[in-house]
């Protein structure tokens, strides 16, 4: 057996998942989009879709939603990690137990957290009333209001504190593998402590924290099941009105929750696409 | 004037374990080129951190000149380190890396750019200034990591093992380098090596470290001929070692009275000779001795001889060893001048 048979042998299984359902998958839901479904009787394709989606009068708005609440969520997370992981590559007394319960809500699914939040910070929730009992307020209804607002702090709330660990393990595997040499070379060239992080180990790390904060964001850009919790009532996100619309008793309206979800795939990957020609741009430019 | 003084230094990485420095104090000359020898674990990679500042010393004083560096930060204490491996900044190109401490002390591009292009001249990446260190070789990384450090004219330069990481075809051009260098720039330099024939090759001076202590400080030709403890005799390559007393200029041991130089210390001793320095044939100090061993070793050739039941060696020439045979008898002489006296 030639090496490249075996390669492609050893590869079969995962391509297999890959191309059967994710791109089945991809292809149906775009045919759907383009209102394909011979099961309705309707074999024209054409763009009413994405023409009712687009100028729908709450679309722009809940896109805007949903554009804040991935890039609020993924800076926070990004720029906390960043802290989190420079801190946990350093050796101190603690330093597993506190690298453990990082890691732990990785395990937690999304749709507890919400819950959990949900619990914790609404204005009937824990904080609320241990706020009243504490004297901070008159009244748990004072509670500043961070579930279903406006503003979606406690979707971000939730988007921040499940995503913290994962960016900040990507990181960490980073740190660990790129050793702190290179800083003390820095050093000992001149740099004082901010500027080695700032021209040595931040560029080094850089590669490592973009993609995983592009996968950040593209999660909470598309999933539906924590603004759908923790959302207002309007606007509301973008991957909501897909789900609502998906489950709406019109059958005709599954076109549109199709041409939404493409809407949310082709922002996904166009942000994707950005951050590798950014990286590629940024190795060759630098100097 | 960037005399280097270390006065009594001390370093334990941990509570409970041995110490890594036991107190050193050192002075390294303006402008000389000195190596720090010694086996690993012997403390030389922890002084060299300790003298850049990044780590901190649990005692004892550093001084270049007339000033304690001691509790400045790394970036302020004029000492450049090159590591063991180039460690150059992946993200940066070559001329990239060299400007980098120019660029942090926030000199204008325009002179850095003319900087760099010289220095780059100087270790031959000129035409190389635009690469990634990704697309450079060993040999040339390490030539792009010694001229990043030279061009801020440090009043100290430190290298860790900069040969360690390199073909054995690149040393001689990577030591020649760095002599001709320090040569034109007096840069007061230190030179981390384990290898006593590097450190032979490349340094002014000498200072072997042991188990965290300075055991010798001396010219390379004093290590061969005066080496200070059987340690450091062995450290460079003695083999040669028999117990007796010396009394006025000769020595007395199992081999018979030897004839000694004048003014070696009186009463027991280790008599030691370099294996080059025994000679086969005769001459002052004769004896007869049996050939063990001929081992032929390239450009020279190792006899094992036994003498009177005193294990001894000699290196030769290929020339001189020829015709020798396991189990004959030959004459062996000590000439007076190459004996030295080990404390025992």
């Amino acid at each position: 057996m030639t090496d490249r048979t075996r390669i492609a042998l050893l590869l079969a299984p995962a391509l297999l998942v890959l191309a059967g359902l994710f791109l089945t998958g991809l292809g149906l839901t775009l045919l759907r989009s383009f209102r394909y479904l011979p099961g309705l009787g309707l074999t024209e394709p054409d763009l009413a879709a994405y023409a009712a989606v687009l100028t729908a009068p709450g679309f722009l708005r809940s896109l805007a939603l949903s554009l804040w609440i991935a890039t609020a969520s993924t800076v926070i997370a990004a720029v906390l990690a960043l802290a989190a992981a420079l801190l946990l590559r350093q050796t101190f007394p603690g330093r597993t137990l506190i690298a453990f319960l990082v890691q732990l809500n990785l395990t937690i699914p999304h749709i507890v957290g919400a819950i959990g939040i949900l619990y914790l910070v609404s204005q009937s929730g824990s904080f609320a009333r241990l706020a009243h009992a504490a004297g901070l307020i008159s009244a748990p209804a004072e509670f500043p209001i961070l579930t279903h607002d406006p503003y979606a702090i406690g979707i971000i709330l939730l988007y921040v504190w499940k995503e913290l660990p994962f960016i900040t393990l990507i990181l960490l595997a980073n740190l660990q593998t790129l050793g702190e040499d290179h800083e003390a070379v820095a050093r000992s060239l001149g740099a004082s402590r901010w500027q080695a992080f700032r021209h040595v180990l931040l560029p080094m790390v850089l590669p490592g924290l973009a993609t995983a904060s592009a996968l950040v964001f593209a999660f909470a850009f598309g999933a539906y099941e924590v603004p759908l919790v923790l959302g207002a009532h309007a606007p509301k996100a973008l991957p909501v009105l897909a789900w609502q619309a998906w489950t709406d008793t019109d059958l005709a309206s599954r076109s549109e929750a199709m041409a939404m979800a493409v809407v949310i795939a082709v922002v996904g990957l166009a942000l994707l696409a950005l951050v590798a020609r950014g990286l590629r741009l940024g190795g060759q430019d630098a100097r | 004037m960037t005399t280097l003084v270390l006065d009594d230094l001390r370093k334990s990485y941990s509570r409970a374990g041995p110490a890594a420095l036991h107190g050193l104090s050192l002075t390294v000359a303006s402008g000389s080129l000195t190596a720090l020898l010694g086996p690993s674990g012997s403390g030389k990679t922890t002084t060299m951190k300790l003298i850049a500042g990044l780590i901190a010393a649990d005692s004892g004083d550093i001084r270049l000149g007339d000033r304690s560096i001691r509790d400045l930060p790394p970036e302020r204490r004029g000492v450049a380190m090159v590591f063991q491996n180039p460690l150059l900044f992946p993200h940066l190109t070559v001329a990239g890396n060299v400007g980098f401490g120019l660029r942090m002390r926030g000199l204008p591009p325009t002179r850095i750019d003319a900087s760099v292009a010289e220095m780059l001249d100087r270790v031959r990446l000129g035409d190389l200034a635009q690469r990634k260190p990704a697309q450079l070789s060993g040999g040339q990384a390490q030539r792009a990591a010694l001229a990043r450090a030279l061009i801020l004219r440090p009043e100290v330069l430190l290298l860790d093992e900069p040969l360690s990481s390199l073909d054995p075809a690149l040393r001689d051009e990577m030591r020649l380098l760095i002599r001709t260098l320090q040569r034109e720039t007096g840069i007061t330099t230190i030179v981390v090596t384990h290898d006593q024939a590097e450190a032979v090759a490349l340094a002014d001076r000498i200072a072997l470290l042991l188990e965290g202590r300075l055991v010798q400080d001396d010219t390379p030709q004093a290590f061969y001929a005066r080496p200070a403890t059987t340690a450091v005799a062995r450290f460079f390559g003695g083999v040669n070692f028999i117990p007796g007393t010396v009394r006025d200029a000769v020595f007395d041991c199992a081999i018979g009275p030897l004839a000694l130089p004048q003014g070696l210390p009186q009463g027991p001793g280790l008599l030691t000779i370099r294996p080059e320095s025994l000679r086969l044939g005769p001459g002052p100090n004769l004896r007869a001795a049996q050939i063990v061993a001929v081992d032929f070793l390239g450009s020279l050739t190792r006899i094992d001889l036994a003498l009177d039941g005193v294990a001894l060696q000699a290196m030769v020439t290929p020339d001189t060893a020829r015709g020798l045979s396991v189990g004959a008898r030959i004459s062996v002489s000590f000439p007076p001048e190459a004996l030295w006296i080990l404390p025992h």
